[in-house]
């Protein structure tokens, strides 16, 4: 998937499980940028009677760089803390939760926000309310309207939301990891079956989410509103990362935990599918562990995708230009570690330099379009990816075809991409209802009640 | 460092010490052993220990380093001596 479970260690520690980033131009106030972190992978919505919640004992981070060294210069930290009203009760609420204040409401999540630039820490707001999972109509009606008490206007013009979400990112796992199989092309498949329509392992599924709305101003160097896209400062690199303490002391006998020393970062996230698909399974959880500016080390891995030899090898005679093709995959490496210099498409740039950093890179410049395509900008939409990160882009298709050998004419005008290349896909695409059209943008969860286990759609 | 005594380090440091086996994957930087050696000085004073916890961790007892964790705090002790002493308490 994007990034759920995408490394053997991280898949074992959910609540710090980095899941996905969206950073955009909010579509409904363009001189603000949206960012989201995901966390939580694969939430079944019934999961009771311990509702998900984000890590007390974890750090969790947004890092902007904007100026090209790869290092943050703007921190978002999240800390977040548990009340319980009543531990003599193993209910998560004891009766209907009608307000995000109610006393019916027995497990509740608070947290704060401070922006780090350099050595200044600068405490935005704390003992912040998250709102409950969604339970259900009995105890959670109303969920919507619930939800929107825990949107917080806070400091210096930003909005936050911490949370329970709809995962807003869809995909066919089932397929992708049964051997590539993609449903609307598997005749074509080794294990060649009749062709189908794809299948959203996601559908029902909920994350939790930190949604944080920044005025442009707060995210550029020199403190301005980008308005130029051709300019190097209307261009900032976004990741997110969370991390734990370095030791852990299990106190025998009592349940707790005794967690010292300086926090060690355990998951980080920029691009989608960077290290779930690009970094081999030996050396993920070393990969989460380190700085983006370090990601130079695993350019081979981007210029020579190991997926880009598969598919020729699971579709027999469907890629053979792309089986040819030998040459370090420049196209890639300007999507995923350094962003698209000028020149290569027409009207866009998201360059940050040199430094190869696994970011989104989001040209603040460019405003929301109007009518978005969900293949972004290979669908002819600089708003979209890999312009930043909307949830509703379809960066699943974007990487397959990219790696398939669609962008590769870009930096190799001479090289024919095979046909396959422009139409390989999990055969799903955004569906509306699933999104919001104003913060958080990612849609309502589904209800514990209201879920039916294992139905996709 | 001023949270910290050389003496309560001690203290604490066999009090914890067959924890401190206990977190072995844990790595130490020269970088911080180079800084802790100046703020070793303030570890010797004769200023009280806080009330937090103290975790010692020595990943290799023949270096010699003894990482001292508290609160958000890390720093890095060169002290062959003492780190030998624990690593014999631990055994």
């Amino acid at each position: 998937m994007s990034s759920h479970r995408e490394a053997p260690a991280i898949s074992q520690d959910p609540v710090a499980d980095n899941t996905d980033t969206y950073a955009f131009v909010s579509p409904d106030d363009p001189g603000t940028v949206t960012i989201i972190s995901n966390y939580l992978p694969l939430e079944a919505p019934f999961g009771g009677p311990n509702f998900f919640e984000f890590g007390d004992d974890v750090l969790y981070e947004i890092h902007i760089d904007n100026n090209g060294d790869g290092k943050p210069d703007i921190t978002y930290e999240f800390r977040f803390a548990t009340e319980v009203r009543d531990p003599g009760t193993f209910l998560y609420n004891t009766g209907p939760i009608a307000s995000i204040s109610s006393a019916n409401w027995n497990r509740r999540q608070f947290y704060s926000v401070t922006r780090v630039t350099g050595a200044k820490r600068e405490l935005l707001a704390s003992h912040l309310a998250c709102p409950p999972c969604n339970i259900g109509p009995a105890s959670t009606p109303k969920y919507a309207d619930l939800a929107a008490e825990a949107v917080h206007s806070i400091g210096a013009g930003h909005t936050v939301f911490a949370g329970q979400r709809l995962d807003g990112f869809y995909v066919d796992l089932g397929s992708i990891f049964d051997l590539g199989d993609l449903r609307p092309f598997q005749k074509l498949h080794i294990a060649s079956m009749a062709d189908a329509h794809g299948v959203n392992a996601t559908h029902e599924f909920g994350v939790h989410s930190i949604a944080l709305k920044v005025p442009k101003p707060a995210l550029t160097a020199n403190g301005s509103t980008p308005t130029n896209p051709s300019l190097a400062g209307s261009v900032i690199g976004v990741w997110t990362a969370a991390s734990r303490r370095r030791s852990v002391i299990r106190e025998a006998g009592t349940g707790l935990n005794q967690e010292t020393g300086p926090w060690v970062q355990i998951s980080r996230l920029g691009n989608p599918l960077f290290n779930e698909v690009i970094v081999p399974i030996g050396e993920k959880d070393r990969w989460n562990a380190l700085p983006a500016a370090q990601d130079g080390q695993y350019l081979k891995y981007v210029q020579h995708p190991e997926l880009a030899g598969l598919l020729p090898v699971l579709y027999p005679g469907v890629f053979p230009n792309l089986a040819a093709l030998s040459a370090a995959r420049a196209d890639l490496v300007a999507v995923l570690l350094t962003g698209i210099p000028s020149g290569i498409v027409p009207g866009f740039q998201n360059y940050t330099g040199t430094v190869y950093a696994d970011q989104l890179r989001l040209n603040m410049a460019i405003p929301p379009a109007k009518s978005p395509k969900p293949l972004g900008l290979i669908g002819g939409d600089a708003a979209g990816f890999p312009n930043g990160r909307r949830v509703f882009d379809d960066v699943v298709t974007v990487e397959l075809r990219a790696i398939a050998g669609a962008t590769y004419p870009l930096v190799d005008k001479t090289y024919k991409p095979d046909g396959a290349a422009a139409l390989i896909t999990d055969g799903l695409g955004p569906n509306d209802t699933r999104y919001l059209s104003h913060f958080p943008y990612l849609g309502t969860p589904q209800g514990g009640y209201q879920t039916t286990p294992l139905a996709a759609a | 460092m001023t949270a910290l005594t050389r003496r309560g380090f001690v203290t604490k440091s066999a009090g914890t010490a067959a924890g401190l086996t206990a977190i072995g994957a844990l790595g130490a930087k020269r970088a911080d052993a180079e800084r802790a050696n100046t703020e070793l000085a303030d570890a010797d004073s004769d200023a009280p220990a806080g009330s937090e916890p103290v975790v010692a961790y020595i990943r290799d007892p023949s270096r010699g380093e003894i990482s001292v964790m508290t609160g958000e705090r890390e720093v890095t002790v060169r002290d062959p001596k003492l780190a030998a002493r624990i690593a014999r308490a631990a055994r």
